[in-house]
């Protein structure tokens, strides 16, 4: 399923020849955090930012990795599931301790006294901690990747074959209403309450333009004229969401599909999981999907 | 005879706080203080539908809580190369329509009616422990139970829950549109509010209340959308208005949840 450039199958294939040398290698010097670190900053293609929320957000640059598990999210499942499976570094998408920080404290309370000890907070620490976890994340250097590896992602996921290889933001597919393709969208991304839509649910739906992540008007403002449907992770409410309402109302035969901006780099964090296995031989890469967040009541 | 001029210096005279010249958001967004008022209609966004339906109901003046093109800043430069805001704007002009915006003085009002309706629409009023602590405390229930009533009462299809649907709840913090108060106060177990980024904020509550979870403590939240959490004060705010503004009609009209959801 995974969408690899040409380029990236050809370096996939070059491992595999080179990995039994590489595993025996291995046994004699143990591939670090920092390893897989260095190499995916070498691989990515995009100059490493001196300000960004990307880097190792807990455990030790020397500590030797035993397997990667890539998400969106570095739940406590996920991180569970990740001991489970006998890997100790997490690469994810959006942040371990629930803000950009990445704290392992609450942030201060009103007026700016210390926040008390939080009970969520210091047990995701402590068992990080006691397993020796290493948790490194990747998220505005693999926005820049072009093309969009969480488009490339969705498109994947949707069995969008047709979707363009340049530009994997914007797809093409056989008529569809609103209704079913918002199904679909549930189904294939494996959602729960966390899907929204907005437009007539009758809508046949041919071009689709994909916003994954949290994106601001200016976005949609480009995007939406030239599309049918556009399929997002997160806007803001008084924005995306009210431009796609009034051009619903002006019966513009639009509409906005919105997953949830966790939901929504899931796919690609599969992908990340084939990409990292290209260069790093030597541990198992899986991905481990956080889920989608949201219920609705019946 | 009143103008759109009039009423507002009558919300300023009436607030009860001073009003802050600097806001960017409470000012006129479409016509001016000399439009002639037939009516006015109170609402949460000034969505393009919604211009409609006042405007055909005889009110020309609209006092929303939100936007009306687009961003926080009702940014037209941003916009203006949009046809939809030419259609939007000619449409405002052909019916001489006036929007002021009421935001950052509502929620600076005491009470701040965002509050008083949606606990109203809710049915959480009886159980607030102080007025203006936006703290409830209900009979116990369980997390499932409570979203399911608040859906019925606010009448959202597209709200979204985070949390064990049996968990027991009974202490409740409200939030209305973007302000979300922190899910992690260990003397609350529901949070119920409007909108909240999903990450990279200060305290990103679905993310804590999915780990909260795993971790045996009982935590909720139930975010109801942008609209729908800040529609219901805009009935208090039409009321208000009529107070001091006898000379044509003053209501609610309700722009409503942008949102459906497929089952």
């Amino acid at each position: 399923m995974s969408q690899l450039s040409r380029r990236e199958f050809a370096t996939l294939a070059a491992a595999a020849a080179v990995a039994p040398l590489t595993l025996r290698a291995s046994r004699a010097i143990a591939l670090s955090v920092q390893d897989v670190i260095d190499r995916i900053k070498k691989q990515l293609g995009v100059e490493w930012k001196a300000e960004t929320v990307d880097g190792l957000k807990a455990g030790e640059p020397a500590a030797a990795v035993t397997g990667i598990v890539t998400t969106s999210i570095a739940t406590m499942t996920v991180l569970q599931q990740a001991v489970n499976a006998g890997s100790n570094l997490v690469i994810t998408s959006h942040p371990t301790f629930y803000s950009r920080g990445d704290a392992k404290t609450p942030p201060a309370g009103r007026g700016g006294g210390l926040p008390a000890p939080d009970a969520v907070f210091t047990a995701k620490d402590a068992f990080v901690t006691k397993n020796n976890l290493a948790i490194f994340r990747l998220s505005d250097h693999w926005r820049l990747r072009q093309p969009s590896p969480a488009a490339q992602g969705i498109a994947a996921a949707m069995g969008w074959s047709k979707a363009s290889a340049a530009d994997p933001t914007r797809v093409d597919v056989a008529a569809v209403s609103l209704d079913a393709l918002a199904a679909d969208v549930k189904k294939r991304l494996n959602l729960r309450g966390g899907l929204r839509v907005i437009g007539d649910p009758q809508l046949r739906v041919q071009r689709i333009g994909l916003l994954p992540g949290s994106t601001p008007l200016a976005a949609a403002l480009k995007l939406l004229p030239d599309v049918d449907a556009i399929v997002a992770g997160e806007v803001r409410e008084w924005e995306s969401v009210e431009y796609a309402r009034d051009q619903v109302t002006e019966k513009q035969r639009k509409a906005l599909i919105l997953v949830g901006r966790i939901a929504s780099e899931e796919p690609g964090m599969e992908l990340c999981a084939s990409w990292v296995k290209t260069f790093v031989p030597e541990v198992a890469v899986r991905h481990i999907a956080a889920g989608d967040p949201y219920w609705r009541p019946a | 005879m009143i103008t759109a001029g009039e009423v507002i210096e009558r919300i300023k005279k009436n607030l009860g706080v001073p009003w802050r010249d600097a806001t960017y958001r409470d000012t006129f967004k479409f016509g001016g203080p000399e439009t002639v008022v037939t009516g006015i209609a109170t609402t949460v966004f000034c969505s393009f539908d919604l211009v409609r339906r006042a405007s055909a109901a005889g009110l020309n003046m609209i006092i929303p809580h939100e936007a009306t093109y687009w961003s926080d800043r009702d940014d037209v430069a941003m916009v203006s190369g949009d046809p939809l805001y030419k259609t939007k704007a000619d449409f405002m002009r052909e019916r001489n329509i006036a929007v002021f915006r009421i935001h950052d003085h509502m929620h600076a009002q005491r009470p701040d009616f965002t509050y008083v309706g949606l606990a109203r629409e809710l049915g959480l009023t009886k159980y607030e422990t102080a007025p203006g602590s936006h703290r409830f405390l209900l009979p116990e229930t369980t997390l499932g139970a409570l979203a399911a009533q608040i859906a019925k009462q606010s009448g959202a299809r597209a709200l979204r829950v985070v949390g064990d649907p049996n968990a027991k709840v009974s202490r409740l913090q409200l939030g209305v549109g973007y302000a979300s108060p922190p899910i992690n106060n260990a003397e609350v177990d529901v949070v119920i509010s409007g909108e909240q980024q999903e990450a990279d904020g200060s305290l990103d509550s679905p993310a804590y209340v999915l780990d909260a979870v795993t971790l045996g403590i009982a935590k909720g939240w139930i975010m109801l959308g942008h609209a729908i959490s800040e529609e219901p004060g805009m009935l208090e705010m039409a009321e208000w208005i009529k107070g001091f503004v006898p000379e044509v009609p003053v209501r609610l009209v309700r722009a409503g949840e942008p949102f459906w959801a497929p089952k």
